[in-house]
């Protein structure tokens, strides 16, 4: 069967041994979570570390807990938990969709909302075995010096493909991250960089010990579009996560959209707020806003080839998803 | 060509069966459910060593030298060979010869075995893998058929006399131009069929044990042990009687594994070499690249028919990309044009296909073996015969029906046919009349029909012995052991061998033990292929049971003084149907045989009649009974994305007699879910580098419960007079017409005629949009 | 290397095992346990799923350490499980994929049916759309899934002591049934043909 690379494996009981037997090994060890992202890619050769840390035995990493300040998102909390959770569920329904539609049933039994936001990037040309990229000479991202996505591309522009991400940045929710210097929390919108090689300005000794998510408006409404070929299993070709606050009237107080699977990092789609504000689902003003938000993704979402299905029509599925996601956001609303 | 007897389908006791036409659970059903069933990567022994292979980073290249030396000296490494250590040529049709175990000179697609290692486990064979080198010249390289056709130099397959051409096979019957001139419509097309692979789950695997007696055992997932045996033979230069070739149970196969595989040769060279037992299992990438999937197809078609709808004349032109060798390609050729003529009645037809050599992972049989590509053609074109003829196209394909005991027009003998009743059964089922061409835009409904055959005259090599023999010895316990070499691939031929035993002879199904697929053990069966097995080895088997059970019968009217009329055996028992004072259970049955006929054991053996035209190829395709399908498929076409939602498949097969119908239930299940996925989600090719597109079960898109529509089977029993019991077959005919049944719903529901497979959403949006600003402009 | 304690199929055992070793090779290399299939090497294909705490999981992409402490089930655990329950037999999901002959080349089973137990321990009387979802991690080359999901259903309709729903091709015929045991019921009498 396809090997994985022998590397020694380490268990530490709390998050702040882990990050020292990170930085005790400075680029030569990695975090593991589940493993359902970094286990393949080891198979692949695309990660070759001497150790790997293991989070199953680090205390307090799991599950989710509420205050005033909102949710706090345990990293190790798996997708099949945090897609049943009712806090999660009730407070931000963009997110325990999207984690319930993240590959298949098993793998979010094991894979993590950690993980999923600390995925690696994707690409047809690079989520392949050695023996594979070997053949193509490699690539930018890994071993190699062309990128085959955009002919004589100085960048790698491989797929953010992480279904949470979108959903999170919608949240305005923030990751805690434990260093060698302490905690820093950042706004997961503010994580990404357009460099498909490592697309988190995180560094390497950093460990993802929370995700929070601040508390939404009263009548906050979510909801997260994936495009894919089948409806199990696969990976997104594009998705989008929106955000519908409604006022007592059943009129738009606040939106948002973001979305992934397009370039290396997941976006969002400035302006959204603007065309929805004021305009009440079921009217035609809404309507009309939906179709300009449309239109507006449409613009700013320009697919590339770099994961599987033609790019075009990926583009071409992307006002036809926010108009569906707009629109289920608010089916439940009764508007 | 000797003809075997033929038992016909009535039982010599009268009507009813006790076994037959029911369900039943499968000999090895519960050995599967617990996982007590040994695959061959479960196979452990000791001072076993695992190898690897190592392949070409190249489509097209000469390789200059190979130095094995450093990873030979890696501690842990038993042996390394490369293509000087077997240089004979192999392959399963003795007339094309043309692959090695690992490449001799040239490498000829992306994957191609170039070396392999034995090692005291994966990890290390790996490594000492990279430390082989290899020099290669690169040579221009074709991934294109139209290129490959066009151009023979360099020559994928040097000192061949027709350039990059595998297989040509032009014939003609009938008067193809009188005919079209008689026609008052004529439809006219260019279709294309796209590669696909068989995905069986169970990658493939070999272990091979050289014993000291100089008998080689090869443990194989193969689905033709037989050939398997005659290849080692040959390429090992071991007598045959020396090589014993198992197939442990067997994780799928549907074609992919019916070629000698490169894997078989070296584990046994590599166990010869060491002496030790050597495993090789390949990854799912490897997989990919041995491929022998579905020939990717350029067609072309021309139809004649008069205005009331009776065709006059077909005319085919078919390109088949072939891949890098020739595997099965010489029968697939004659496959694309030969098995088209029927259900209907064809007055006159031509066919002109070409396989060519590119250097792509080959293409070999796929369910449906050369057939599916042209049924998607032609069903296609009936549809639109239909639409200009007006005509319901269930109404036309029943005008052309071409009946039951006939012969095609190119020769093939017809025996059963119950495709007429295939059609009634989807249309009443589909409630067709009703709904089609009246369902709101977006949805649609589409039929198509096809057939297929039932094993095949031709044997592969070219012998008068029978295609299939069995053994039976019957206990004084009260167990009966078939011995078939019939490859049991998941489709349940075990199964059936058993229930036909325990039919025949009275015994419980429980109480019949099959060994299979054993050279050593088992007398030969071709194997698992051409839908060729339940007919052929169920013919065998009744052949074997007619002999015991007239000696049981003879010993007990004996001893009961009466007619032997008045004797039967069922269901564990052995009775006087006048009698009811005298039943006894089948284990004092055959100990009082064996007491009066000595030890009891019997042989059966099942031939092919002369069948097939008289002409080059004419028995190629020609089937002792083909089965026939009828499928209507219900569409919801998403125009905003493309997505083809299969919302329900009717398909009505006609499989003679259905042994046990929840087997010829699955099987028409499985199908039908198989061409679904072709049409919709599976393409199976190379990217700009010749590179496999990708080679892994994320990338290449199998269905998943969620992906897989609503699936009606409808079991049609025409009972064949040639069949076991009447049986034909059930695992490839139900795939053909759900492809172009689809396509023809989509034409239902949205007026667009899809002709280019696979229909992916891009595809079927763009064309959605081209025909609107055609309509527009 | 390290040495694992695991707890499959109810036996506590300690093996040694690479640091690098996913579950699927300690299972298969160094259990025995064969039941477990790889299809796929990469998490692709669910051949491999096991039960970690009852959860399905996919052993091959799952590192052994993982399991560490967990209670595992592989498909040689359920019938062994049933039996010491005192039920006879193999468990009922492996007795109706049995009945219903879904057991096409067998490959993809195990961890199918290690799928259908978890969902039907968690939720005894699912339906058809939750049997899919619950299983539409495990691909089946070989039989199209229906009768892989009639035989989930056959397990909810006998637990609920209700008649499973036939498929169409079954409804006209007579004299059928979905074989109850393993061996047919013996003859009592006979027919009136010859
Ligand atoms: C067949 C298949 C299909 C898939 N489909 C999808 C899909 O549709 N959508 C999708 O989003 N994903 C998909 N995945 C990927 C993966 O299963 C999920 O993204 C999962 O959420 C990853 O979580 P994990 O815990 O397994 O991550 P791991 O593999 O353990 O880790 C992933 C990365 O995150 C890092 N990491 C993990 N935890 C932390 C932490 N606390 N702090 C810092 N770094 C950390 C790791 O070092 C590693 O680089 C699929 C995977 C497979 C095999
Ligand atoms: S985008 Fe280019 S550089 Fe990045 S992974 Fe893909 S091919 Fe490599
Ligand atoms: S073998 Fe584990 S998912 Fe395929
Ligand atoms: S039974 Fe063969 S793969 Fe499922």
């Amino acid at each position: 069967m396809l090997r994985l690379p022998p590397y020694r494996l380490l268990e530490p009981s709390s998050a702040e041994e882990a990050v020292k037997l990170l930085a005790d090994e400075p680029g030569e060890a990695m975090l593991i979570a589940g493993g359902t992202d970094l286990v393949p890619n080891m198979k692949h050769g695309l990660f070759e570390p001497k150790t790997v840390i293991s989070l199953a035995k680090v205390e307090g990493l799991e599950g989710v807990s509420d205050s005033d300040a909102g949710l706090r998102l345990g990293p190790m909390t798996t997708l099949a938990d945090a897609s049943q959770n009712a806090l999660i569920i009730e407070r931000a329904p963009a997110l325990a969709q999207a984690a319930g539609v993240v590959a298949g049933p098993q793998l979010r039994n094991v894979g993590t909302l950690g993980g999923n936001l600390m995925l690696d990037t994707r690409c047809r040309w690079y989520n392949q075995t050695y023996f594979w990229r070997k053949g193509l000479g490699y690539c930018l991202k890994k071993d190699g010096t062309l990128c085959h996505v955009v002919e004589g591309g100085a960048r790698c522009v491989a797929a953010a493909s992480n279904d949470t991400a979108p959903a999170l940045m919608t949240l305005n929710a923030s990751a805690v991250f434990l260093g060698p210097d302490g905690e820093r929390e950042v706004a997961i919108a503010d994580l990404w960089t357009n460099d498909g090689i490592v697309n988190k300005k995180v560094s390497t000794d950093e460990l993802l010990i929370a995700i929070k998510v601040p508390p939404q408006a009263p009548g906050h409404h979510g909801t997260y579009a994936k495009l894919r070929r089948r409806d199990s299993i696969d990976f997104p070709l594009f998705g989008c996560a929106v955000r519908l606050d409604l006022d007592e009237e059943g009129t738009v107080s606040g939106a948002d959209l973001a979305a992934v699977a397009l370039v290396a990092r997941p976006m969002r789609v400035k302006g959204v707020e603007e065309l929805l504000l004021g305009t009440k689902p079921g009217s035609e003003a809404f309507d009309q806003a939906v179709e300009e938000v449309a239109q507006l993704a449409y613009k700013r979402c320009r697919p590339l080839d770099n994961v599987p299905g033609d790019a075009e029509w990926r583009r071409e599925m992307v006002p036809v998803y926010v108009r569906r996601a707009l629109r289920s956001a608010t089916a439940s609303s009764g508007a | 060509m000797a003809a075997r007897d033929i038992h016909g389908p009535k039982p010599p006791w009268g009507e009813h069966f006790q076994v037959i036409g029911k369900g039943h659970r499968k000999v090895d059903g519960l050995a599967k459910a617990t996982g007590d069933a040994i695959y061959a990567d479960d196979i452990v022994l000791p001072g076993m060593l695992h190898a690897k292979t190592l392949r070409s980073p190249h489509a097209h290249a000469k390789i200059k030298a190979i130095r094995t030396d450093k990873a030979l000296a890696l501690e842990g490494v038993h042996a390394v060979i490369t293509g000087s250590d077997l240089p004979e040529c192999y392959g399963v049709i003795p007339w094309t010869p043309d692959e090695n175990a690992l490449a001799v000179d040239k490498v000829r697609f992306i994957g191609d075995e170039v070396a392999a290692v034995a090692a005291v486990d994966e990890d290390t064979a790996n490594r000492a893998l990279e430390l082989i080198e290899v020099d290669y010249e690169p040579l221009h390289a074709f991934l294109d058929p139209n290129e490959a056709l066009g151009r023979g130099d360099p020559q994928i397959h040097e000192g061949r006399k027709d350039g990059n051409v595998s297989k040509h096979v032009k014939l003609d019957f009938g008067d193809v131009d009188g005919g079209f001139e008689e026609a008052e419509v004529v439809v006219e097309g260019d279709y294309s069929f796209h590669g696909t692979t068989h995905g069986a789950i169970e990658p493939h695997c070999a272990v091979a044990q050289f014993g000291a007696d100089g008998n080689l055992t090869l443990w194989s997932s193969t689905q033709i042990t037989h050939y398997v045996q005659r290849e080692i033979s040959k390429v090992l230069d071991i007598e045959p009687q020396h090589v014993r070739v198992i197939q442990p149970c067997l994780g799928g196969a549907f074609g992919g594994k019916s070629d000698p595989f490169s894997l078989e040769f070296c584990v046994s060279k590599l166990a010869m070499i060491t002496g030790r037992p050597v495993k090789m299992l390949w990854t799912r990438e490897e997989v990919f690249y041995a491929h022998r999937g579905r020939h990717p197809a350029q067609m072309h078609y021309r139809t004649g028919a008069t205005r009331d709808g009776r065709l006059t004349a077909v005319d085919a032109k078919i390109l088949l990309d072939g891949g890098a060798y020739s595997s099965f390609g010489l029968v697939t050729t004659y496959y694309s044009g030969q098995l088209l003529t029927g259900p209907y009645h064809f007055p006159a037809y031509r066919f002109d296909s070409t396989r060519v050599f590119t250097n792509t992972p080959p293409c070999g049989p796929k369910r449906g073996h050369g057939s599916v590509q042209p049924r998607f053609a032609f069903e296609i074109q009936l549809d639109e015969l239909a639409e200009k003829l007006e005509l319901d196209p269930i109404e036309l394909r029943r005008r052309n029906f071409q009946g039951d005991s006939t012969e095609t027009i190119n020769g093939q003998r017809i025996t059963s046919n119950g495709f007429l009743e295939c059609l009634d059964k989807v249309e009443t089922a589909s409630d067709w009349k009703e709904r089609r061409g009246k369902l709101p835009f977006g949805r649609g409904l589409g039929v198509a029909g096809s057939m297929y055959i039932t094993g095949t005259n031709y044997p592969i090599y070219p012998n008068d012995m029978p295609q299939a023999g069995i053994q039976l010895k019957v206990d004084r316990s009260g167990l009966v052991t078939v011995f078939t070499g019939g490859n049991d691939i998941g489709q349940g031929s075990n199964s059936v061998a058993a229930y036909l035993v325990a039919e025949e002879l009275g015994v419980e199904v429980s109480d019949v033990r099959v060994v299979a697929a054993d050279t050593d053990l088992c007398p030969v069966d071709l194997g698992a292929y051409s839908s060729r097995v339940t007919f052929m080895v169920g013919n065998a088997v009744i052949d074997a049971c007619r002999k015991l059970r007239a000696q049981i019968v003879d010993t007990l009217a004996a001893t009961w003084e009466c007619d032997k009329k008045r004797v039967r055996l069922m269901r564990g028992m052995a009775l006087d149907l006048e009698d009811s004072e005298r039943a006894i259970p089948m284990r004092e049955a055959f100990q009082l045989t064996e007491a009066a006929c000595d030890t009891l054991g019997a042989t059966g053996s099942y031939n092919t009649p002369k069948l097939g035209g008289d002409y080059r190829g004419g028995a190629i395709g020609a089937s002792p009974a083909y089965s026939f399908t009828a499928h209507v498929v219900e569409v919801d076409v998403d125009c905003e994305t493309g997505f083809i939602g299969v919302k329900k498949v009717w398909c009505a097969h006609d499989c003679g007699r259905a042994l046990n119908p929840r087997l010829v239930a699955g099987q028409i299940e499985g199908s039908v879910y198989m061409g679904i996925a072709e049409a919709l989600l599976e393409d199976h090719k190379v990217n700009r580098f010749g590179l496999h597109d990708g080679p892994s079960l994320l990338d290449y898109p199998m269905p998943t419960t969620l992906d897989t529509p609503e699936i009606e089977a409808l079991i049609v029993e025409s009972v064949d007079p040639e069949g076991p019991y009447g049986a034909k077959e059930a695992g490839e005919g139900p795939l053909h017409s759900s492809i172009p049944a689809l396509a023809n719903a989509v034409y239902d529901a949205v007026g667009l005629r899809l002709t280019d497979l696979p229909f992916t959403p891009a595809k079927v949006l763009r064309a959605l949009r081209e025909m609107k600003s055609a309509a527009g402009a | 290397m390290r040495t694992l304690h695991l707890l499959v199929n109810g036996d506590r055992l300690a093996v040694a095992a690479p640091d690098h070793w996913t579950l699927i090779e300690v299972l298969r290399y160094r259990l025995g346990l064969t039941g477990t299939k790889q299809g796929c090497d990469k998490g692709d294909c669910g051949a491999c799923t096991v039960l970690l705490n009852g959860k399905p999981t996919l052993s091959c992409i799952l590192p052994a350490s993982r399991a560490e402490g967990h209670e595992l089930t592989t498909i040689e655990g359920l019938r062994p499980a049933h039996c010491a329950a005192g039920g006879e037999g193999t468990d009922p999901v492996q007795d109706a994929f049995d009945r219903c002959d879904a057991l096409q080349c067998g490959f993809c089973q195990p961890g199918m049916m290690l799928s259908a137990r978890a969902l039907l321990n968690e939720n005894a009387q699912p339906d058809r759309k939750t049997i899919q979802e619950a299983l539409s991690g495990n691909l089946c080359r070989c039989t199209g899934y229906t009768q892989i999901i009639e035989a989930v259903e056959l397990v909810v309709a006998d637990a609920a002591g209700v008649d499973p729903v036939l498929p169409a091709w079954q409804v006209d015929r007579d004299g059928e049934d979905l074989p109850l045991a393993p061996a047919v019921e013996k003859a009592t009498t006979a027919e009136g043909d010859n």
